[in-house]
């Protein structure tokens, strides 16, 4: 029983010793970002018409009339009325 | 001489005749063996030209019996004539039907207008037999009834019937003062049917309605703004323009009315005369709005009184001007129109009365009259107070109604300007004189040239002759300009070109 524990005891022992050191022979990764990059703006191409820099264009839409119901006589109803009551 | 002896005798008889009347009247109601008591009284204070006391037996004698016999007719068309048909106005209807009497039938049928339940009101006026005294307010009070229950057809007959009446009456009448009044009731009648037909859209005979209606008439310059509103409809809006400018005349001052401003703006308006539209509003806002807060400071100050209005009528002219030269011609206004009159024509009557009997000897019945003229005095004061004030309101409403209307006018304006730069377009002209080919006119309408002047023959018969500037053309733009300059270029290279070309060939 003892045999069979020591056993077990020195095999988990070698395989974590083996695996450390495979760990530490992994190589750094250096990560390096480009410094200087140049864009020749004269090159590019873009699909679609050019609209000149400085136009001032406004989408054309249908314009809002505003309801104009100006007073109108339509009748003399309260006048007649008030003929009447100050007849006498 | 001799004249004055007679006028002496003829005043002192008047005056005996009256104090007899009075005398026998007080004996009557001392005596306690006399039957029909109230109606004989009634008899001989109407004889003594004592109306207003004579109001309590009259009602009394109404009350009491169950029917009314033919005198006692006539003396309630006296009092009707003199004291007004409200004096009949708190007799129950019971009691008004009971009797078959024209002038309580009238009472009730006017009572009925009062309450607005026209229906009924033409049912009690119908039984006012056509040979009645009472028939032009009559017919006046059935037209009315049915135009405003919408029943034109038969409204238009009343008015003319009406028409008819009030002219034999104007004919039949000897007194001044009664000529006068029919003469307005007969042109009422007429505005009444111009207005049915301005109604019903019939508005060339609206027009023929109100020209009938004579320049010297009282009611000729409120009938201007009611033709103008023909016009307008007909969309004539030089002749519009035309009418309305003759508020401008020095002598109709007194006649201003807030709606000419607003049809004026209107006209302008449509006649895309923008300017000129936003010079009224301007004008309107700048006139109107001290009056309109010089007439409300003595409103609120003075709403709960029942008797200052009144009173305000009597303060001299000098008083009124301090107040606010407004207040001044609104009172002016007011003075002038019928209901006023009439009213304060009862009221002097009654002051007279009262006066009379304030000097008798008071035993319980001279009490008993005094009591009576004093309270149908205070109940005149009260009604022509409430009238003056509900006037002045009435006008003070108009005026901030109006002003709101003139507010959208502006705010069209400055919608339609805005929307004109955003198509880049303009009007077609500036404002410009205005020429004759834009008058309007028929075979019977007369035609004078506004040029800042007043002619009476020539009041109310004003037209502009402004052109509709309702045409939009295109507005020149920068680029339109650039395109300009460089077809000129190139039309002068083009003639350097041919002249250069000539030139070789020459050579």
């Amino acid at each position: 029983m003892t045999k069979t524990i020591v056993t077990i005891f020195l095999f988990t022992l070698f395989t974590t010793s083996f695996q450390a050191l495979a760990e530490n022979k992994k190589e750094k990764v250096v990560v390096e970002y480009k410094k200087y990059e140049r864009f020749d703006l004269g090159n590019l191409e873009i699909q679609g018409s050019v609209i000149a820099p400085g136009d001032v264009s406004v989408k054309e839409r249908e314009r809002r009339v505003l309801e104009t119901d100006f007073y109108e006589k339509k009748d003399y109803f309260p006048d007649i009325r008030r003929d009447v009551l100050n007849l006498k | 001489m001799k004249k004055i002896i007679i006028k002496i005798l003829l005043i002192f008889s008047i005056c005996t005749g009256a104090f007899g009347s009075l005398e026998k009247a007080r004996q009557l109601y001392n005596d306690p063996k006399v039957e029909r008591k109230n109606e004989k009284i009634t008899y001989e204070l109407i004889m003594g030209d004592y109306y207003f006391s004579a109001i309590p037996f009259a009602i009394k004698h109404i009350n009491s019996t169950q029917k009314i016999n033919p005198e006692f007719e006539k003396a309630l068309k006296a009092l009707v004539v003199k004291a007004g048909p409200e004096i009949f106005f708190d007799v129950s209807t019971e009691v008004l039907v009971r009797h078959d009497s024209p002038t309580l039938y009238f009472v009730l049928g006017l009572r009925y207008f009062h309450e607005k339940n026209y229906a009924q009101a033409i049912k009690y006026l119908e039984k006012v037999p056509d040979n009645n005294y009472l028939q032009p307010e009559v017919r006046l009070t059935k037209g009315a009834s049915y135009s405003l229950l919408g029943n034109s057809d038969a409204g238009y007959t009343e008015y003319k019937k009406c028409y008819t009446y009030a002219d034999s009456a104007v004919s039949s009448s000897a007194n001044d003062k009664i000529k006068r009044y029919y003469a307005i009731l007969k042109e009422t009648c007429l505005i009444h049917v111009a207005r049915l037909k301005f109604t019903s859209q019939e508005y060339d005979k609206s027009i023929e309605a109100y020209d009938e209606i004579d320049k010297t008439s009282y009611k000729w310059p409120y009938v201007l703004l009611e033709k103008a509103w023909v016009k307008f409809k007909q969309q004539d809006y030089n002749r519009t323009l035309g009418l309305l400018v003759t508020y401008k005349y020095p002598l109709l001052e007194s006649y201003f009315m807030p709606e000419s401003e607003l049809l004026t703006a209107l006209s302008y308006h449509k006649l895309c005369l923008w300017e000129d539209a936003l010079s009224v509003v301007d004008q309107y806002y700048k006139i109107y709005k001290p009056r309109s807060e010089a007439l409300a400071s003595v409103l609120i100050k003075n709403k709960t009184s029942d008797n200052y209005f009144f009173y305000l009528t009597h303060e001299s002219t000098q008083m009124l001007e301090a107040k606010h030269p407004f207040i001044k011609s609104l009172i002016t206004q007011i003075k002038k129109t019928v209901k006023y009159n009439v009213e304060y024509g009862a009221y002097k009557i009654a002051m007279k009365e009262a006066t009379l009997l304030k000097k008798m000897n008071r035993d319980d019945f001279i009490r008993i009259l005094i009591e009576e003229t004093d309270s149908q005095i205070n109940s005149k004061i009260k009604s022509l107070n409430w009238y003056i004030k509900e006037y002045m309101y009435e006008f003070i409403n108009k005026i901030n109604g109006l002003s709101f209307q003139l507010f959208k006018i502006r705010i069209d304006i400055m919608s339609k300007k805005r929307d004109l730069i955003y198509k880049g377009t303009q009007l077609i002209a500036e404002r410009g004189r205005g020429d004759l080919k834009h008058v309007k006119r028929t075979v019977d309408e007369q035609f004078w040239e506004f040029t800042g002047e007043f002619w009476a023959d020539e009041l109310g018969d004003y037209s502009f002759g402004l052109k509709s500037n309702c045409e939009e053309v295109k507005q020149r733009t920068f680029e339109d300009v650039k395109q300009e300059i460089l077809e000129e270029e190139k039309s002068q290279m083009k003639k350097k070109e041919d002249e250069g070309s000539k030139g070789a060939k020459n050579d």
